[in-house]
């Protein structure tokens, strides 16, 4: 009998650093349903493009790449269908404060000013109503129950150097870091009064962890240090520890994907029921549809196993597990999806003639 | 208000149904599309064509003519009205696949055939054995695919099956080659006669009538599958040192008088004859034109990949050619960029228009030694699509100049239209080919 270890195993892709057209998208998804992961962490926007269309703001996309490197509202919403008739949830992120500037395209006035452009400006209520027409619109279409804030990596120097933003600190008493701890609980009560449930970065629960709204769920990245503290707290936590588990660094091999172990800081029963899952994330600084499967594949594969099989049943030593991985890197072949050979980290070409099996 | 302007298509297809799929099939096509609330009594986007082939092409660049509109939510034709009248400047325009170097599983090579469709590429070239592998279904001689790297890593003759009629569907024939006698130590897994010694396996015995019976029956085999005109049996970089050195052999070209470079021709000669007899034109890699010209089938194409000017000398010795040149159209060769590949003209140095028409056409060549299934896609394009211009364009039509200017922005829109397909398309600005992207960035400008 198989039964799921955690309740969720993720997959991220992001779409704003290389936009990722539909059939890519697709074929994520597909590839996704071989190893029974089942989010697709949506990361849907950042500093260096706004590709979704925001019915409420309908300028926002024209932070797009180009005209053409678009998602419409009903794009959304089928990559949402395609994946529910596969069993795969989508989460929907949208970043705030930081990871933001290419929302000012559209509308500048959400740029501290002209020649600081990110984090969104926090004094001005017109941030937090674009914020909240956004999770309006997404509410329509994502329909997991819970939503990505973000807030991670949030340099707030554009708040501090800009005179109208400074301004507003002082009149309001707060610091930098307060401003930042206002602004996500402030985006946490928008998505809430949207009936989702709130995952943030992990920054947000290292800076103002008992501020957070109670049932935030940490996604950890930087390390795996937090894990054990969020877990402490009382909250729910998300494993994605980038120095085991970022796809995008392709000098990991898959043997680290595979013993990157969620318990290994916990070992509190009731503690371990709050991690939820963990999530392989697939960064598109370097990812575009040219390559983005084989950077995926075949490490998504050992963190599946790692995910869904009971903790007894797997295999201590990785290299046990080399042929297992090899013939199911094979099967993907064989489904036409262009997961990489196994030797040696992520994305590396075959160096020579040989066997599928063998590679 | 203005009703959203709805296309009605005419497709007229004089012989659509009675043509063969064949080298020289009339693969021209008249597009016509007219502009919204012109004064136009047809109103629609019309393609001519005189065989099912034509209206093929024509409807692949209608298909790219259409674009969505991310306004207006529909899809629109721009800079409406067209009159495209355009037929290919050379009959063949192919794709090598190796599939002994690494196997490539059936889906993927039909995404390779599908791909090929959009740049009109019409014929894939199946290297299908080699050295390391024989991944193929040979029931005359059944053997032969213990050669495979594994029991699964083969093709059974359904799937080649399946493979030429998904090509068909797409207006591509597919040439099969069976490497002789070099690039065939495999085929020794399932019959070790056919070794010269169990130490010494390439390339093939040309002493036994084996090899030739084994020949004959994989063509045997291969003649129910490939309707293609064309059979290529390779002949290039044989190695005759296990001839020489192998006690047998060496007694039996004693006895003929042959050197061994005598016995490399007669095993070509005999191996042409095999396939002539199947009714095949057989296709030779180039070494056999350069070591014993004069006297292959006068049928024979010869196909260059080694030297440059090869298919000059061949025209002028009658033969026809296919351009492969090495040096610019093989894709394993990651270190060309693609202003080489469309600046590479396979006419250059021949004048004689007569000639001139012996080149039949080039081809861009996959090698597999470092690409398999997780790679082939994004070394492929879109370098082949820079050939697949050259070789479609007229030579007037083709860009020159300063083509960054000119053809690049044009490469940059079809790589990102592969995208969009699905086509995992290697970004066009990188020197080094497949490669990931530099850093962020649109899709039109990487």
């Amino acid at each position: 009998m198989d039964e799921i270890r955690y309740e969720t195993l993720f997959v991220a892709t992001d779409t704003s650093r290389h936009y990722l057209p539909l059939p890519v998208m697709k074929n994520v998804i597909d590839s996704m349903t071989y190893t029974k992961l089942n989010v697709l962490h949506w990361h849907i926007v950042d500093t260096q493009s706004f590709p979704l269309e925001i019915p409420s703001y309908p300028k926002l996309w024209n932070g797009a790449y180009s005209p053409t490197q678009r998602y419409t509202f009903e794009d959304a919403a089928e990559i949402v269908n395609y994946a529910g008739r596969r069993g795969i949830h989508v989460l929907a992120e949208i970043d705030v404060p930081g990871h933001a500037l290419s929302w000012g395209k559209g509308y500048p006035s959400l740029w501290p000013s002209k020649n600081c452009q990110e984090p969104l400006d926090v004094s001005s209520d017109f941030t937090f109503k674009v914020i909240d027409g956004i999770l309006s619109d997404f509410s329509k279409i994502f329909k997991f129950k819970f939503i990505h804030l973000g807030g991670d990596e949030v340099n707030t120097t554009c708040w501090s150097t800009t005179p109208r933003i400074s301004k507003w600190l002082k009149k309001h008493r707060k610091t930098e870091a307060e401003a930042y701890e206002y602004f996500v609980l402030r985006a946490q009560k928008i998505a809430s009064s949207h009936g989702y449930e709130i995952i943030n970065w992990e920054e947000t629960f290292n800076n103002f962890g008992n501020k957070l709204n109670p049932k935030t769920v940490v996604h950890n990245w930087l390390g795996t240090g937090v894990v054990g503290r969020v877990t402490a707290a009382g909250l729910r936590c998300i494993m994605s520890n980038q120095d085991k588990w970022y796809l995008d660094h392709i000098d990991t091999p898959w043997q680290m994907f595979y013993a990157n172990e969620p318990f290994e800081m916990i070992k509190d029963e009731k503690r371990q029921s709050l991690v939820l899952g963990g999530e392989v994330c697939m960064w598109g600084e370097h990812i575009d549809a040219s390559d983005i499967q084989q950077t995926i594949w075949p490490r998504a594969a050992a963190a599946a196993e790692r995910l869904w099989t009971p903790y007894t049943k797997l295999a201590e030593n990785p290299d046990k597990v080399t042929t297992r991985l090899a013939h199911f890197r094979c099967l993907l072949n064989e489904r036409g999806v262009a997961a990489a050979p196994l030797v040696g980290g992520g994305r590396v070409a075959p160096f020579e003639p040989g066997s599928c099996l063998a590679q | 208000m203005n009703p959203s302007f709805k296309i009605w298509f005419i497709l007229v297809c004089f012989f659509c149904f009675n043509v063969q799929l064949q080298l020289g099939v009339d693969e021209g096509y008249t597009l016509m599309v007219s502009k919204n609330n012109e004064l136009s009594i047809v109103g629609a986007a019309t393609i001519e064509a005189n065989t099912v082939y034509g209206a093929l092409r024509g409807l692949e660049t209608f298909s790219q003519l259409c674009a969505f509109d991310y306004l207006t939510k529909s899809v629109q034709i721009y800079k409406a009205p067209w009159f495209i009248q355009d037929k290919p400047r050379f009959q063949y325009r192919g794709l090598l696949i190796d599939t002994s170097r690494h196997f490539l599983p059936v889906d993927v090579i039909k995404q390779i055939i599908e791909s090929m469709s959009f740049a009109k590429l019409n014929v894939l070239h199946w290297h299908i054995v080699d050295e390391q592998s024989f991944p193929f279904e040979t029931p005359t001689y059944p053997n032969l695919w213990k050669g495979a790297y594994s029991r699964w890593e083969r093709y059974t003759v359904e799937d080649a099956s399946e493979i030429v009629r998904f090509a068909k569907m797409r207006g591509i024939n597919v040439m099969a080659e069976l490497d002789v006698p070099g690039h065939a130590e495999s085929w020794g897994t399932g019959y070790p006669d056919l070794w010269p010694s169990p130490s010494c396996r390439e390339p093939l015995d040309v002493t036994k009538n084996l090899t030739f019976d084994v020949i004959s029956g994989i063509l045997a085999d291969m003649r129910k599958i490939f309707p293609f005109e064309f059979f290529h049996l390779g002949g290039d970089e044989v190695n005759t040192d296990c001839w020489k050195n192998t006690t047998h052999v060496k007694e039996w070209l004693q006895g003929r008088n042959f050197t061994s470079k005598d016995a490399y021709k007669y095993f070509v000669l005999r191996a042409q004859q095999i396939a002539i007899s199947k009714n095949w034109t057989p296709v030779n890699w180039e070494e056999t034109f350069s070591s014993f010209g004069k006297d292959l089938d006068p049928r024979t194409v010869v196909q260059n990949w080694l030297v440059s000017d090869i298919c000059q000398k061949a025209v002028a010795k009658g033969f026809r050619c296919i351009f492969s040149n090495q040096g610019y159209w093989y894709l394993d060769h990651l270190d060309v960029p693609w202003d080489q590949v469309y600046n590479t003209e396979p006419l250059n140095g021949i004048h004689n228009p007569s000639q001139q028409k012996l080149v039949i056409g080039g081809e861009v060549c996959m090698w597999g030694e470092t690409a398999d299934t997780s790679v082939v896609l994004q070394t492929i394009w879109p370098r082949a699509a820079a050939a697949a211009e050259r070789m479609w364009s007229t030579r007037e039509a083709v860009s020159k100049g300063n083509i960054t200017l000119t053809a690049l922005p044009r490469l940059h829109y079809f790589r990102c239209l592969l995208n969009n397909r699905g086509v995992p398309a290697a970004p066009v600005d990188n020197w080094y080919a497949r490669r990931p992207p530099s850093g962020p960035g649109s899709c039109y400008a990487q």
